[in-house]
């Protein structure tokens, strides 16, 4: 770093900040405000809004990435936010094993959580949204975190997030007959039982890690 | 030892990356680039490829969320 430091130093003039110190005790306090109010209704309304703000704070600041886990190893050749998320699907995994199971020892009718048919629908789906979200900069939750930011695009993205969620809801009897009744729900457990289905998975997410560390090694362009 | 100054405020990502990869391909050896940004990822990802590259990275916040990234070409 030697050679940096004794360079001539051509940096901008910083301008002189002001503290965005009362800015974060008023936001501080607004955030309290609202989970108490909320509370009020319902205690998981509260605990919604202090899960979102965290999440939302988290990935901020991690600067963790959806949309570049799945660009980058094509544009860039870098795997690292692909291995973040690969991890992010394990943990993931075992706190829904957790949850599930635990719905399944004690008899109930459903299990929780989201276990749709997958068909057609989806990959179409994940295409559109695939093209979508490195245009647009974002997916969900990183389009809400930059709107918070306050880059305008994301603004701007968010307006066609509502337009093509509303078209999807709108057509969804469509997509339903067309694809979804045609479509297999597999619920791994169910068909290949609890112990393969969970340690499978967690092997397979570990093969995929290994596959992104090798594919981040190798582009060394 | 030339400075070269790469604007890239208001370019979203992976604008700022591709734009530093090209610009350095035209950089001599001991010529430093400095990537002007305002976007929070690049400041994550440019200096990944430029490490990963053998580079020289500097990180400097200039603003309110304007960043100088300073890359030196060490080989």
């Amino acid at each position: 770093m030697s050679s940096l430091a004794t360079a001539p130093a051509t940096k901008k003039e910083a301008r002189p900040r002001r503290s965005q110190l009362p800015y974060a005790m008023l936001a501080i306090l607004a955030v309290v405000v609202v989970g108490v109010l909320l509370a009020q209704i319902s205690p998981q309304l509260s605990t919604m809004w202090i899960f979102g703000l965290a999440f939302g704070f988290v990935l901020q600041r991690s600067r963790f990435c959806f949309t570049a886990s799945l660009r980058d190893p094509v544009l860039t050749g870098s795997t690292s936010l692909t291995k973040a998320v690969i991890i992010a699907f394990a943990v993931a995994s075992v706190g829904f094993a957790a949850i599930q199971y635990n719905a399944f020892l004690a008899g109930a009718k459903t299990i929780p959580g989201h276990i749709s048919p997958a068909g057609w629908h989806t990959a179409i789906g994940a295409t559109l949204f695939g093209i979508g979200m490195v245009i647009a900069g974002g997916c969900a939750s990183g389009t809400l975190m930059r709107m918070g930011e306050g880059f305008v695009m994301q603004w701007i993205a968010i307006i066609g997030f509502i337009i093509g969620s509303l078209w999807g809801i709108h057509d969804y009897g469509w997509w339903k007959a067309t694809f979804m009744d045609k479509s297999p729900t597999v619920f791994l457990p169910q068909v290949l039982g609890w112990p393969l289905a969970f340690f499978g998975q967690l092997a397979l997410l570990g093969a995929l890690y290994l596959l992104a560390e090798w594919y981040g090694q190798r582009s060394k362009i | 030892m030339a400075e070269v100054r790469l604007d890239c405020y208001g370019e979203a990502c992976p604008i700022p990356l591709l734009k530093a990869e090209k610009k350095m391909k035209e950089l001599k050896t001991g010529d430093v680039l400095i990537v002007e940004t305002d976007h929070s990822c690049a400041i994550k990802n440019v200096p990944e490829w430029a490490r990963k590259k053998g580079y020289l990275v500097d990180i400097e916040e200039t603003g309110e969320g304007t960043w100088d990234i300073r890359i030196e070409k060490t080989a």
